[in-house]
């Protein structure tokens, strides 16, 4: 009850966004929903299965660079591109996932990281399909079906971030707390007890890749007509590591904290830059004082601090968890 | 070029590269073996030795920054271990992952706004200078000196972890740090002087690096990466698998290069996705 | 009083206070409306932060002089910096800020030419003009052309020409290329690919190196194994510096003579003697002989302690541009400066410079400089060995290709 409350809150701050904020500003939320949905599904691998994937940029870039081909090559409205290029992601994040779980710990990062960087690496040089390094260009926000031309605006397409953002949050929630979700848990506390228990957990770490994947890749889908470009930097690893981190500034495990995470980073990036040429520098000692200071993230801040009366029923591990 | 200079002078341009590979290799996996960080400030590490040596070897010369370089470079990681690293030996992998990654950008940008943007020289010792006649062509001697300081390091550090008793301890604390702990040994120490030499070793690599591709603020972004892959392909926490995965990447990359250099770019990944999905832990790993 | 969320009142304002210091930096006072706005969103950090850095410096000399004179018409001049560390999501982003937040209609110093051909579409939706002092691509002034984009600097094939003319009375025979594996590696070695062709040179073959390559011996013996006796680099940055110094570990100059279509004076500082004997196409010569550069180094000399590189004099030829457009215009309005800047012509840094109406490039002669010692400097610097008309290098209206 108390998090609907909060949510319907939070709804309702973001759908009025448009009226307070000036049009560049709503261009940096804009970007801040899209990269949410991003580090919100790094949290289901990393957060609920301490499956740690250097490599998520690849969905990003995957989908942005299937949703932008789509939009460019064939008449298909934004609405229709938008989650065929995240279904194709995650039906390939099938194969990639299985793979990647052969390895664990150390080895399954840098499988992961090996897959983004060859995907980077073929879209670096398969020119005829992806533009190379100048990548694809000029994306539109194609109208339909029916004419419905609402989500093509500036406007209109903030609404649609929102909705995709919220939908997916409510259904990663409730794959969370759901026996799949419980599963999850069980692989990231302990998995040689939860496989002893019967459970092939192989498969469960390749479901959880699989979706994943699917919704990193809808963030790309929706970043290809939001900018209007895709290029190759949406695959590279800095990007991977970018995500990483706001998935553990915003509180591991808890779907909402790398939602914030991602929106702290790119504001703070973009403040920061505006003022001055070491914002790098800042912005690092800013991450140690998270990991000293912040131990859990925002939200996990934000939680104890606001939630003194109320008792927590679930213990969640965030970036403290004892060993 | 025949067949035979041919291989002869790729093999040894290989050698020389995986001695470079190695420097940065073998202090990520020592630092690795001994306390499960993987340390993403490694290739910053790196590139400040390649600045410090810079700003050495005008002060006094080559071999003087060779020398001094490494040593500062190894009490900067110290401290940094010391001041933070140390408070966070019980929490998870993602704290260490956070404060490594931030360290790196601060680090990367101190190093900018203490030597500038732009990139900076470093001869090559006089006595390396020059050339030497390889099968007809003209060979670098520095890039011999390189593979063979990179196989005299290679020597010594493994004699100094199988004969002393500094580096039994090492690899009995990189196996089991509670009983080496219960032996009354003082595991934070050993830690901390891991740490120190792992980055001193990567100070030795930007130094040497430097001759060849100037100190630059983009040395650390590539060289990182490429610290990982080798380390991982040769497993993580094992010293001769650094060794083994330097050259392997090393002869892969040059030869590949050669022959496809389309696929340049992507050998790297294939190599390690090939052994991980052989060998998950590595050609010479413990862990699966 | 506690809230049913557990919330105190004091908590909530403290909340509020937090969003409240979070959107002011949106809410800048807005200034008196007088000054004359310059946006320049460079690249200041990041692989190419030093041509950023460049275009800075030019930039902010230029206003500090121009200021000095009374500003532009009489209005001083206010220069908006912002680092996009080479990104053109960021560049984007900030210059859409500076036209929202700041009112801004000028832009100029947009450093990488990916940036320059994110933000060029949405000029006509700012209504602003950009006049790059940097970007060579050729595509900015060919299928990529808009109204509101004009180019003050050489352009890319330019350059190229400028060798390539240089090249058709050189003794050199046969022709290898290694470029950068990215759109301006691939497309300068093929406009030098077809320009040896139309010399009945002989070229003999070309090689690609990834971005980032630190090891290029693989590289060099392919150079050496091809017989050329000149060799075509389409390199930059860290790359490029990395390339020079190892070539010249394996004496591949004595060899085969090193050509490139553009240097900065960042190159022979970086990897010394190595430079010695390169010859390029240079954007901006400090060596240029005549009495508004020599006056322009002096300028520069005392403000920086250095003489001014390849970018530094082009970010300064485009504001001159900007200032004797303003002049004609008699104002700062998009359409009027378009209109103006159209049919500008200056005589300045690097000589006679006209702007083309037809698609926005301006018309300067390409010089051809090699690098070797001089007195009185620590690094080899260029000396400008042949000049060409600017007619003869710039390519057919918006075309990147050049007829015969």
């Amino acid at each position: 009850m108390r998090n609907l409350y909060a949510l319907a809150v939070a709804g309702i701050l973001l759908a009025l966004a448009p009226l307070a904020l000036p049009t560049y500003g709503m261009t940096l939320l804009t970007e801040a929903l899209i990269l949410g949905l991003l580090a919100m599904s790094l949290d289901l691998m990393v957060g609920y299965t301490r499956l740690i994937s250097f490599g998520h940029a690849a969905a990003y870039g995957f989908g942005a660079y299937a949703c932008g081909w789509l939009l460019l090559h064939t008449s298909l409205p934004m609405l229709a591109a938008i989650p065929i290029a995240a279904a194709m992601a995650g039906l390939i994040a099938i194969g990639v996932g299985w793979v990647c779980t052969q390895a664990s710990g150390v080895s399954f990062s840098m499988l992961t990281l090996a897959f983004a960087q060859l995907l980077y690496a073929v879209a670096y040089k398969w020119t005829s399909v992806t533009g190379g390094s100048d990548g694809l260009a000029g994306i539109p926000r194609r109208p339909g079906p029916f004419g419905l031309h609402l989500f093509a605006t500036r406007d209109g397409f903030y609404y649609l971030v929102l909705a995709v953002l919220l939908a997916a949050f409510l259904f990663c929630r409730a794959l969370v707390s759901s026996p799949f979700g419980a599963v999850l848990r069980g692989v990231r506390e302990n998995e040689a007890k939860t496989r002893a228990l019967g459970y092939n957990t192989r498969l469960y770490k390749i479901a959880v890749v699989a979706v994943s994947y699917g919704f990193g890749a809808l963030a790309g889908a929706l970043y290809a007509p939001f900018a209007g470009f895709a290029n190759t930097e949406l695959l590279f690893w800095l990007l991977s590591g970018q995500v990483l981190i706001m998935v553990i500034v915003g509180g591991t495990g808890t779907l909402v904290g790398p939602i914030l995470g991602a929106g702290f980073f790119l504001v703070v990036q973009h403040q920061l830059s505006n003022y001055t040429e070491a914002w790098a520098l800042f912005f690092g000692l800013i991450f140690i004082a998270f990991v000293i200071l912040a131990p859990e993230g925002i939200w996990g801040f934000i939680r104890t601090r606001f939630r003194r009366a109320a008792p927590e029923t679930e213990y969640r591990r965030g970036v403290a968890g004892a060993r | 070029m025949s067949i035979p200079a041919f291989l002869v002078t790729e093999s040894v341009n290989a050698l020389s590269q995986a001695a470079l590979l190695f420097f940065l290799g073998v202090g990520l996996t020592l630092i690795f073996g001994i306390m499960r960080i993987v340390n993403f400030a490694h290739g910053t590490f790196y590139m400040l030795g390649a600045f410090i040596g810079y700003s050495a070897a005008r002060l006094g010369g080559f071999w003087f920054a060779l020398a001094v370089a490494p040593i500062a470079v190894g009490i900067a990681g110290m401290l940094f271990e010391l001041g933070l690293l140390r408070r966070l030996y019980r929490r998870d992998e993602s704290a260490f992952l956070m404060v490594t990654f931030g360290m790196a950008l601060v680090l990367t940008d101190l190093i900018r706004l203490g030597w500038g943007p732009e990139a900076l020289q470093v001869e090559p010792p006089g006595a390396f200078s020059g050339v030497v006649m390889l099968m007809g062509e003209p060979f670098p001697t520095y890039r011999l000196f390189l593979a063979v300081s990179g196989g005299v390091v290679a020597l010594v550090i493994w004699q100094f972890l199988e004969r002393t008793r500094f580096g039994l301890l090492i690899r009995a604390t990189s196996q089991n740090a509670e009983m080496v702990h219960a032996l009354g040994v003082d595991v934070n120490l050993v830690r901390s002087a891991v740490f120190g030499i792992g980055c001193g070793l990567a100070g030795v690599g930007g130094v040497l690096a430097a001759p060849l591709v100037t100190a630059s603020i983009g040395m650390a972004a590539t060289m990182i990466i490429d610290a990982f892959v080798i380390v991982i392909i040769g497993g993580m926490g094992s010293f001769p698998g650094s060794l083994l995965g330097a050259v392997l990447v090393a002869f892969v990359q040059v030869f590949g290069e050669y022959y496809l250099p389309d696929l340049a770019l992507a050998f790297m990944y294939l190599v390690m996705l090939l052994v991980l999905v052989v060998r998950p832990g590595g050609l010479l790993g413990r862990e699966a | 009083m506690r809230t049913r969320l557990g919330l105190t009142r004091r908590d909530i304002v403290k909340v509020g206070v937090a969003a409240g210091a979070l959107t002011v930096p949106w809410a800048r006072r807005a200034a008196a409306a007088e000054p004359i706005k310059i946006g320049a969103p460079l690249a200041l950090t990041g692989p190419l932060g030093s041509v950023g850095q460049q275009l800075k410096r030019g930039c902010e000399l230029w206003v500090k002089v121009q200021n000095a004179k009374g500003g532009l018409l009489g209005r001083p001049i206010q220069l908006l910096v912002e680092d996009t560390g080479g990104n053109p999501a960021d560049a984007v982003r900030k210059a859409q800020e500076m036209v929202e937040r700041d009112r801004c209609n000028i832009f100029t110093g947009i450093t990488l030419s990916s940036e320059a051909l994110a933000v060029v579409p949405k000029l006509d939706e700012w209504n602003a003009i950009f006049i790059s002092s940097d970007n060579g691509d050729g595509r900015l002034t060919a299928e990529s052309f808009v109204p509101n984009f004009f180019r003050s600097n050489q352009s890319a094939p330019m350059g190229a020409r400028a060798v390539s003319l240089f090249l058709r009375s050189a003794p050199y025979k046969n022709f290898y290329a290694i470029g950068m594996d990215y759109a301006w590696g691939r497309n300068s070695v093929a406009v030098f690919e077809s320009e040896m062709k139309q010399a009945k040179k002989n070229f003999v073959g070309s090689v690609f190196s990834p971005i980032g390559t630190k090891d290029f011996s693989t590289y060099i013996t392919k150079i050496r194994q091809s017989g050329a006796d000149a060799c075509y680099v389409t390199m930059a940055g860290d790359d490029y510096n990395a390339f020079l110094a190892q070539a010249a570990q394996y004496q591949l100059p004595e060899k085969v003579q090193l050509l490139s279509e553009v240097i900065d004076l960042t190159v022979p500082r970086a990897v010394g003697d190595a430079a010695v004997g390169l010859i390029s196409s240079m954007r901006y010569c400090f060596r240029l002989d005549n009495p508004k550069n020599k006056e322009f180094v002096e300028i520069w000399k005392k403000e920086y302690n250095a003489v001014p590189d390849n970018n530094e004099g082009e970010q300064w030829q485009a504001l001159q541009f900007l200032a004797a457009a303003a002049e004609k215009a008699k104002g700062f309005d998009t359409a009027a400066l378009r209109g103006a800047l159209e049919t500008t012509a200056i005589d300045d840094i690097k000589g006679h410079v006209a702007m083309r109406k037809c698609d926005h490039q301006a018309v300067q002669d390409g010089i051809v400089v090699k690098l070797g010692k001089a007195e009185g400097y620590p690094f080899p610097v260029p000396e400008i060995i042949a000049t060409f008309p600017g007619d003869k290098i710039a390519p057919p209206c918006n075309k990147m290709t050049y007829a015969d």
